[in-house]
């Protein structure tokens, strides 16, 4: 009988182990959570059968949990095999990270990595215990429902696909089946079942009438849950696509009016397996799909000039010329696109840049300067259309002697007068070997690409009044496509080379066949400079392969290649060019060398944070730990400072004299009491109360004598206050308070005094003692 | 109307009247320790309802001191006492005196009969017929007696002390409700500690005590501190708590009869008495808690489930005033 509630527990805590089955491939991820949560409720139910009180219960289960820990995960580190040794915690750690990683780069359905099948065993471990701990120890199995729901959103938020009726209908059904067994065993324990009525008609009655209410209860919940989400405001997940106009640094911490970054890191994070469109090309190393350009930079974001649909603006059969080009030299590539039909819509054509035609149903228009193809009205979804672009390869050698830009605008170069003076320290020290626009850029892509920064999909945000571009290139360095490809197009532009955002989609998963898929996950963005002669051109420095953006790419042409002027193969020619950066490459980046000497302190000073700041990125994630940790701690700590604030609030009340004092240390005394859990009468005069509670030292020894002493005064002068026509008041009111609160709290036991102290009841309003309504007789 | 002078003047000169209440009733009470031992709580309430100006109903088996303490209190404040045996065939006019006609000087002489006195003494006022109870009760609450159409006043301070034997009910005139009802306080001597009475042995075995006994204080003195008392702060969230507690004897299932109006105002009375007594200018919860027992109990019948259950009308108010919540602050 005991033993049935953990056992039941466990049913609904195993029941809820399919809910992660879409997100996990494979088949054994689960063994260790179940076998750890298994031997907890082992554990538990053993114990329980013993009749003990059930505290330890939750200790002895983690010490269970520790013992079987060591043999799953790190086997051969422990002390026999068994006992967590320091080198355990050191394999578990790295595990850890591992799990970490495996969570932060793939996409749904994961194949999980060691380190996440322990982090999802540990995840299930403390479920199971905290489980058990509220529907045993606690007698509340409907609070194991808020476990669950837990565990119900992990795959609602990750997969868009959500949830199948048998990992739904699994977890319910475990849940009822402990909301079932707790009722039953607390029937059981009013003894024998009285039956429903004398004759098996009523009997019978009286069983439909129950049936009919389950059923009202369970069609009103149904109900209710199926209404009330609509009346609830709810986030779109296509904010991206209809708001994507802007790029930020950073995160959430600046997130504007818009809030195009975390829909894309959502979008990248969780289903990078849905495909938004595949295409058919003719090339075998297809262009990157092109959505948006994002020219102007007002400080913190990347947004788009206004685009003009007009008459002039229709899309004709043949696009302009892009800019820089005198004529059509390039090869002709067919690209033939079809949008999935659950795909968001798309306002503006996903295209390989430069397009040269496209066809395409529906009123498009052109922007002549960029070539973003758009429409106005509401795009239809799932359909398709096929561009022709001309494809060049801008050789090196070329981009190398590229002159001053002619006839582009100036506003290419636009930068915010306010923009950090270290950001320019730190370009001029990257540059300053580099003798042509090509090797600027290409110095600039090296040292993103360079190893130093992390890429991270879920970057810790940026500190309050931190300026977020000096902080991804100066202290953290961690951060995804948009930070990688704004930070190099600003550093450009410093460079004196014209240049802009773009966003759309990298080339995306070849399917054979010259088609080729691209998914949500493979949304981009990437900086484009100008050259004069050949136009714009496409850099990466966000880094790609699995620590990046997985199907990015670097392009041949700003590697150097074998060409005289730029520098030679993949990362020398930052080494030729630059020395003194050079040497960063590998380790990390010192921007500016003491010799620069334009600048004596700053850089040195940027290059210890930087260190520091590598520092920290290489090792765990700390900070969201640490500031969960926190969080926690002050959820904990939330009761008594709400009680020390009552407290303090009182203080200033202690002190004025007469009736107001000493009502106020009366009510701290009560609430005191009622935090100790110490009982507190209305029907009680305070003298009566007084003396009651100076008996209540230690094993009905009186408390001391001070504190007895205190008690009375305090008692005498609420009386009079109460009662007396001129009540003194005055005295050492905050003094015997003291006195009395400390001496009552030293006469409690230890549980009660912590309790006190966390979880005070007085704050409940419920707790305070109230008259009850028959005991107060109305006179007539 | 001295009652309105007097709360005027509150604050420290009520407060050192009070103090004389103190240390008269400690003297009091020191005298009739050296007579009475280890009944402090009976004698507590005695000089209450002296010094409330009511009545007092001793309820207890014989021999127990209740005559003594009547005697020793009389004696202690230095007051005339009288003592009247009832029996049956007690008549009125053995109570109130009588007008005896004077041959040689032809004219009516009124003899005053018992009730003359400060303190009376009623011994087993319920073996005399109702017609002579009523005689004594209706000097008890006017302090007046009428004889031959003439109305004499009684000295203050005027206490009936009654005593009744419970255990022996055969023969008796029970004092009915309304009767009961007059006096202020009924309480039970009890039998004392051993320890009491072996020191009784000693005290009591040469000679009586109460002949050693001297007077601490005179009429005049006790009856300038019952004025005083007078004066003694009654909250509004008292007064309210006086009538929640005697209405909760009205609403109260157990009882068949709750207490009266006048139980109200004896309640306020003895209560004002009893803080006085305990040195306050203010009447408290604990002053009303402590009187509720033997102020009400006697005035209040039992229902029939009460009585099936064996509670007592004590045990009741006990139950009542458990329950009423004390005023709160302000």
């Amino acid at each position: 009988m005991r033993a049935l509630m953990p056992l039941a527990a466990l049913v609904s805590m195993l029941a809820a182990l399919p809910l992660l089955g879409g997100l996990v491939r494979g088949g054994d991820w689960w063994v260790p959570a179940a076998l750890l949560m298994a031997a907890t409720t082992a554990v538990s139910a053993l114990y329980r059968l013993s009749g003990r009180n059930s505290l330890p219960v939750p200790f002895l289960q983690v010490f269970a949990a520790a013992l079987l820990f060591t043999p799953l995960f790190a086997p051969g580190t422990g002390f026999l095999g068994v006992v967590p040794t320091p080198a355990t915690f050191g394999h578990a750690w790295a595990l850890f990270e591992q799990g970490v990683h495996n969570i932060n780069v793939s996409a749904a359905p994961v194949v999980p990595s060691e380190g996440l099948r322990m982090i999802i065993a540990l995840t299930f471990l403390v479920f199971a215990v905290t489980s058990d701990f509220l529907a045993v120890t606690a007698r509340c199995p409907g609070m194991v429902g808020g476990l669950l729901l837990a565990l119900l959103v992990v795959p609602l938020t990750v997969d868009d696909a959500g949830l199948t009726w048998v990992q739904a209908g699994a977890c319910a059904a475990g849940f009822l089946a402990l909301l079932a067994t707790d009722m039953w065993v607390r029937s059981r324990s009013w003894g024998v079942m009285v039956p429903d009525g004398p004759d098996p008609v009523s009997r019978f009655n009286a069983r439909a009438v129950r049936l009919a209410t389950v059923g009202a209860a369970a069609s009103t919940a149904i109900v209710l849950a199926l209404v009330l989400p609509l009346a609830v405001p709810s986030l779109r997940t296509d904010a991206f696509y209809t708001m994507a106009d802007d790029t930020q640094f950073g995160s959430g911490d600046n997130v504007t009016t818009t809030h195009p970054l975390v829909s894309l890191r959502r979008d990248l994070a969780s289903s990078s397996d849905r495909t938004v469109l595949t295409y058919r090309s003719d090339s075998d190393s297809p262009e990157y799909l092109r959505t948006y350009v994002l020219d102007a930079f007002d400080g913190e974001n990347w947004t788009m000039s206004p685009v003009y649909a007009g008459r002039d603006s229709g899309l004709d059969d043949v696009l302009p010329l892009p800019e820089g080009w005198e004529q059509d030299t390039g090869t002709p590539v067919t690209t033939q696109v079809s949008l999935e039909s659950d795909a968001p819509r798309m306002e503006f054509l996903p295209l390989p840049y430069p397009t040269r035609s496209v066809e395409v149903s529906g009123d498009w228009y052109v922007d002549s300067d960029t070539l973003m193809v758009f429409t106005t009205d509401t795009p239809p979804t799932g359909f398709s259309f096929t561009a022709e672009s001309a494809r060049t390869e801008p050789d090196a050698e070329a981009l190398a002697g590229a002159g001053v830009p002619r006839s582009l605008s100036r506003d290419y170069l636009d930068l915010p007068r306010d923009l950090d003076e270290s950001v320019r320290e730190l370009t001029d020290s990257l540059t300053e070997n580099a003798d042509s626009a090509y090797q600027r850029a290409t110095a600039l892509q090296d040292f993103f690409t360079g190893g130093s920064f992390t890429y991270d999909l879920s970057p810790p945000s940026v500190p309050g009044g931190a300026d977020p571009l000096v902080h991804f290139l100066m202290e953290d360095r961690i951060g995804y496509c948009e930070q990688f490809a704004g930070a190099m197009a600003i550093m450009a532009r410093q460079a004196d080379i014209p240049a802009r955002v773009a966003v759309g989609y990298t080339a995306g998963e070849q399917m054979g066949d010259g088609r080729w898929a691209v998914s949500v996950g493979d949304a981009h963005a990437w900086p484009e400079l100008y050259f004069e002669g050949t136009g714009w051109v496409r850099f990466e420095p966000t880094p790609s392969s699995s620590r990046g953006q997985g199907s990015a790419s670097v392009p041949e042409y700003t590697s150097g290649a074998d060409v005289e002027p730029a520098p030679i193969p993949d990362t020398e020619p930052s080494e030729r060019d630059a020395p003194e950066p050079s040497e960063t490459d590998e380790e990390e980046p010192r921007p500016a060398p003491e010799e620069s000497g334009s600048a004596e302190e700053e850089p040195t000073e940027a290059a210890g944070d930087t260190a520091g700041g590598a520092g920290n990125t290489t090792g765990m994630p700390w900070q969201p730990v640490v500031g969960g940790l926190l969080g926690g701690l002050l959820l904990l700590a939330a009761p008594a400072l709400a009680r020390g604030l009552v407290r303090w609030s009182r203080r200033s009340a202690l002190a004025s004299p007469g009736a107001p004092g000493a009502h106020t240390a009366w009510r701290e005394l009560r609430d005191t009491c009622i935090d100790l859990g110490v009982d507190w009468s209305l029907t009680e005069s305070p003298r009566a109360t007084a003396l009651r509670l100076s008996n209540l030292g230690r094993d009905g020894t009186p408390l001391p004598a001070d504190v007895r002493a205190a008690l009375w005064r305090l008692a005498l002068a609420e009386e009079a206050a109460r009662y007396a026509p001129d009540p003194a008041g005055g005295g050492r009111l905050a003094e015997d308070l003291g006195t009395a609160r400390s001496g009552l709290a030293a006469a409690a036991a230890g549980g009660d005094r912590w309790r006190a102290v966390l979880l005070p009841r007085s704050l409940a309003p419920w707790r305070r003692p109230r008259i009850e309504a028959a005991a107060a007789p109305a006179v007539p | 109307m001295s009652l309105g002078t007097q709360h005027d003047g509150h604050g420290g000169g009520v407060l050192g009247d009070v103090g004389d209440v103190v240390s008269v009733a400690d003297r009091v009470r020191g005298a009739i320790e050296t007579v009475i031992e280890g009944k402090p709580e009976v004698l507590r309430i005695a000089l209450t309802v002296l010094l409330a100006e009511g009545h007092l109903l001793i309820e207890d088996v014989p021999g127990v001191g209740k005559t003594m303490l009547a005697k020793a209190l009389g004696r202690a404040v230095d007051c005339s006492v009288q003592r009247v045996q009832f029996t049956p065939d007690l008549l009125p006019s053995d109570i109130t005196g009588v007008s005896v006609y004077h041959q040689d000087r032809s004219e009516f002489e009124f003899n005053p009969g018992p009730v003359f006195a400060n303190i009376v003494l009623g011994d087993e006022i319920n073996r005399a017929s109702p017609k002579t109870q009523s005689a004594l009760l209706e000097c008890m609450e006017e302090r007046q007696v009428s004889v031959d159409g003439q109305t004499r006043e009684l000295e203050r301070p005027f206490m009936v002390v009654a005593t009744q034997n419970p255990a022996d009910m055969e023969g008796t005139y029970a004092l009915p409700e309304a009767q009961r009802d007059r006096f202020m306080a009924r309480v039970s001597v009890g039998y004392p500690s051993p320890q009491a009475e072996l020191d009784m042995i000693d005290t009591h075995g040469s000679r009586s005590p109460l002949e050693q006994l001297t007077p601490v204080t005179d009429t005049a003195e006790i009856r300038s501190l019952v004025d005083r008392i007078q004066g003694v702060h009654v909250a509004p969230g008292m007064r309210r708590y006086v009538v929640d507690l005697v209405n909760s004897t009205r609403t109260a299932p157990e009882l068949k009869l709750g207490a009266s109006p006048r139980a109200t105002l004896h309640l306020v009375r003895a209560a004002r008495a009893h803080a006085a007594l305990e040195g306050r200018h203010y009447v408290v919860p604990d002053d009303v808690q402590a009187l509720a027992v033997p102020v009400l109990a006697h005035r209040l019948l039992p229902g029939p489930e009460a009585q099936m259950e064996r509670l007592s009308a004590e045990q009741i108010v006990a139950k009542l005033v458990a329950r009423l919540p004390v005023p709160g602050p302000r």
